[in-house]
């Protein structure tokens, strides 16, 4: 999945393809807006606090893992639920364009930011020209 | 003469999950030709437990501020709105989501507590005594 593709951004998490691990994970809403400067991602990743997030950049790909640490106290008998305690998983593409070393991350009430900087042989650059 | 209000328990058969995801899906797709009341009042998820003494609302709500999430009980029936404000270029923008359900037993109005962390709201509503679940035993002669 692309960094740079614009689809809407879907309000639910979907299903999302496992790959390596087994483990089963949802691929959780995100947002990503263009400023000249760098790329501004959010991720709504309820339920997770520091502890149970990792991000990871690495060949080219971003990876944003998520568990939630919840779990249902014992004698709580469960009358309709609609969350779930999958792990969120979210794999993007960025193909070089952003500058690993300048990533940006903050976890606040559910809601991770990141800031991504421009690599900087994108930005605009005048040639002069002898 | 009284109207009871039932709440099917979530039932396990094959079928309920599937059935829930394409009611799901079809709402979704439907929302998306409709337009209007999708957009205007996204849905969250909402969870409700209970135990033998307390009732339990625990509702998904990432990116909102303590002071915009508003919880109002009304006669057995639980409010949980919350406004999020997103700073956009043209002066931000926010939205507004609002779900209701009934919660069962009689719960003590004024012992409701609440709690909100890593974006999900927790609701502790405490029940009545009388509404506790008790044993009582019969001697049959």
């Amino acid at each position: 999945m692309s960094l740079f593709t614009t689809t809407a951004p879907s309000p639910s998490c979907q299903p999302a393809p496992t790959g390596s691990d087994s483990s089963p994970a949802v691929r959780p809403a995100y947002d990503v807006k263009e400023t000249a400067d760098a790329y501004a991602l959010t991720v709504r990743l309820p339920g997770v606090a520091k502890d149970g997030l990792e991000i990871t950049a690495e060949g080219g790909e971003l990876r944003i893992a998520g568990r939630r640490n919840w779990k249902q106290p014992e004698g709580w008998t469960t009358l309709h639920r609609e969350t779930s305690d999958v792990s969120f998983k979210l794999v993007l593409e960025h193909d070089a364009r952003i500058d690993v070393e300048k990533i940006h991350a903050d976890l606040k009430e559910g809601i991770l930011s990141v800031s991504l900087p421009k690599a900087e042989t994108l930005k605009p650059r005048k040639i002069a020209v002898n | 003469m009284r109207i009871i209000n039932y709440t099917y328990p979530v039932s396990r058969s094959p079928y309920s999950g599937l059935e829930g995801e394409i009611n799901r899906l079809f709402s979704s797709a439907f929302a998306d030709f409709a337009g209007s009341t999708r957009a205007v009042n996204p849905q969250f998820a909402v969870d409700l437990y209970e135990d033998n003494d307390n009732a339990y609302v625990r509702a998904e709500l990432p990116g909102v501020t303590r002071e915009d999430i508003g919880v109002e009980l009304v006669d057995g029936t639980l409010t949980i709105q919350a406004s999020r404000r997103q700073p956009s270029a043209n002066g931000g923008e926010s939205t507004s989501f609002s779900r209701s359900l009934s919660v069962p037993g009689e719960i003590q109005a004024d012992k409701v507590a609440a709690a909100y962390e890593n974006g999900v709201l927790t609701v502790t509503l405490p029940k009545k005594e009388e509404s506790k679940p008790r044993k009582i035993t019969v001697s049959v002669k």
